[in-house]
This record gives structure tokens, sequence and C-alpha cells, in this order.
């Protein structure tokens, strides 16, 4: 899914992964953020951005300033993929499972 | 049943079992029919529309996904179908072909029941290692990881409350 593959592109570089890293531990202005880092303000805002576009960073305007938070829920999406892709598949299994109990029940109370 | 039930990676696979409590013939048709398809498959809370399903070597499933307030665009290619035991398919139009893999997914009697295998086919060992590379990037994280965890926990926690 595409949502999916944009955060493995955003935390991909090693920046954007740093500022997640100070974020979680409190909110930042972009000025704050940028001071952690040689590179320009220009470069960290993009970054910034990048972590804005796929939900792992918001913003919030507090008079003047925007402040940046960590959104954690988006990291849930973010574990060992294959875990995922194991877990992911046993609820689907489930999901069959039940349904194809439904429909057997179904079946015999027509007889 | 607990031994039917399993999880395994070997080299470029990744191989799921499970012994599903039906006969083959059903458990082919809820895999091959749309209107069975959508009561189960995709991930919990989606709904699931079919534009077009023709379950045939070279054709295709088209179908729409709707959820997290969006529609998501689906394709699958069968790739063997030899009914009511094997069915092979790929999904299409990822950004990178390297990441794409086949499925193959296969229906056995077993005492009554039917033991339904999939394995997931990717291009290289190295491919899955580098997915899970990838997610697991997150550096210099640890604590980070561990406050998530229990935030989430917390989160899970007030939303069953709900």
């Amino acid at each position: 899914m595409e949502a999916r593959r944009d955060i493995f592109q955003a935390i991909a570089d090693p920046t954007r992964r740093a500022i997640l890293g100070l974020l979680a531990l409190h909110a930042m202005t972009p000025g704050a953020i940028a001071e952690n880092f040689d590179s320009s303000r220009q470069t960290i805002s993009k970054h910034i951005q990048i972590l804005t576009e796929c939900e792992l960073v918001k913003q919030e305007q507090k008079g003047r300033e925007i402040y940046y938070h960590f959104n954690p829920i988006k990291m849930k999406e973010v574990s060992d993929w294959v875990d995922q892709y194991r877990k992911y598949w046993d609820k689907k299994f489930d999901s069959l499972e039940d349904y194809l109990a439904k429909i057997q029940k179904k079946k015999k109370n027509k007889r | 049943m607990k031994e039917y039930n399993t999880f395994k990676q070997e080299e470029n696979l990744l191989i799921h079992t499970r012994l599903l409590d039906a006969p083959k013939d059903l458990v082919w048709e809820v895999w091959t029919n749309p209107e069975h398809i959508k009561e189960w498959w995709g991930p919990n809370g989606f709904s699931l529309t079919t534009k077009s399903m023709s379950v045939e070597s070279g054709k295709i499933w088209d179908f729409i996904m709707h959820g997290m307030g969006r529609d998501w665009d689906n394709k699958i290619e069968y790739v063997e179908v030899k009914k009511p035991s094997l069915l092979t398919y790929k999904h299409t139009g990822a950004e990178s072909e390297d990441y794409n893999f086949s499925v193959s997914v296969s229906f056995e009697e077993v005492e009554g029941k039917t033991l339904l295998t999939m394995k997931s086919i990717f291009k290289s060992k190295a491919i899955i290692e580098e997915l899970n590379r990838k997610v697991n990037a997150i550096e210099g994280g640890r604590q980070t990881l561990n406050r998530l965890e229990n935030y989430l926990k917390l989160l899970v926690e007030s939303n069953k409350q709900r």
C-alpha cells in the first residue's frame, strides 16, 4: 500500500530518523530542530516536510511558532516486516475460518 | 490442531499453513468468488469492491479496498489456476519490481478438513532481509521505541474502554 511505502522512505534517511528521535522526547520548533544538525535550515525543513507528509510528525500552531510533534500511531506501522506479514495473514486466516464456519452453518440450517 | 498452524521462512519463501474446518471445494470457492472473498480479504475494518475477477491463468482480479478514509486500488494477476487445489498469483503495479512477490496457495484434504499452505515467493532471501532492515531502521531509538510501545499499549487500552 502506498502510505506504508512512504513511511519506509521517510525512515530510510538517517537525518530523518534523528529528527524523529528528537521529537519523540518533546515537541520542537523547526528552528530548534535545525540547531541539532550541521545541515542548513532549508535542508532540515525539507526533511520535516517529508515526515509531515507521511504523518510521522504533526504540526501545531502556538502563537507565532509552529511546533512539531512525533506521531507514534503512525510508527505502529513500522515494526519487523516479516512479523507484520505473518500477523496480518494469521488474522486473515482467522477471518477466513470464521466465515467458513458461518456459511457452513447456514447451509446446514437450510437442509 | 496446533501443529497445522505454522509459519516459517525458508530462503526466499515465507510459508504459512492453516487447517480449515471445511471441505476443499468450499475453501476454493471463498478464495475465487467475489461475493465470498469480500467477507474476509483485506485489513480488518476495510471493505472491498471487486471491479472484475476472472480466475484463470493470465487473467486478473481488479478490486478496490476502502479504509482509513480512502480507496486503495489493487490488482492481482493469476498465474497458475488448478481448481480446487492450487492458486498462484502476483500483485502487480508495485513501484519497485524487486519488491514484487508472488503467492502460491494450495489446498489439501486432511482428515476431512482442508490444509491451506500459503507460500509467498520473493526474488531472493536478500529482499526479505532488506524489507526487515528497512523497517527496523530506527536508530538511536531503543528507548524511544520502548516509550512508544508503552504509549501504544495505553492507547489500545483506552480504546477498549470506549
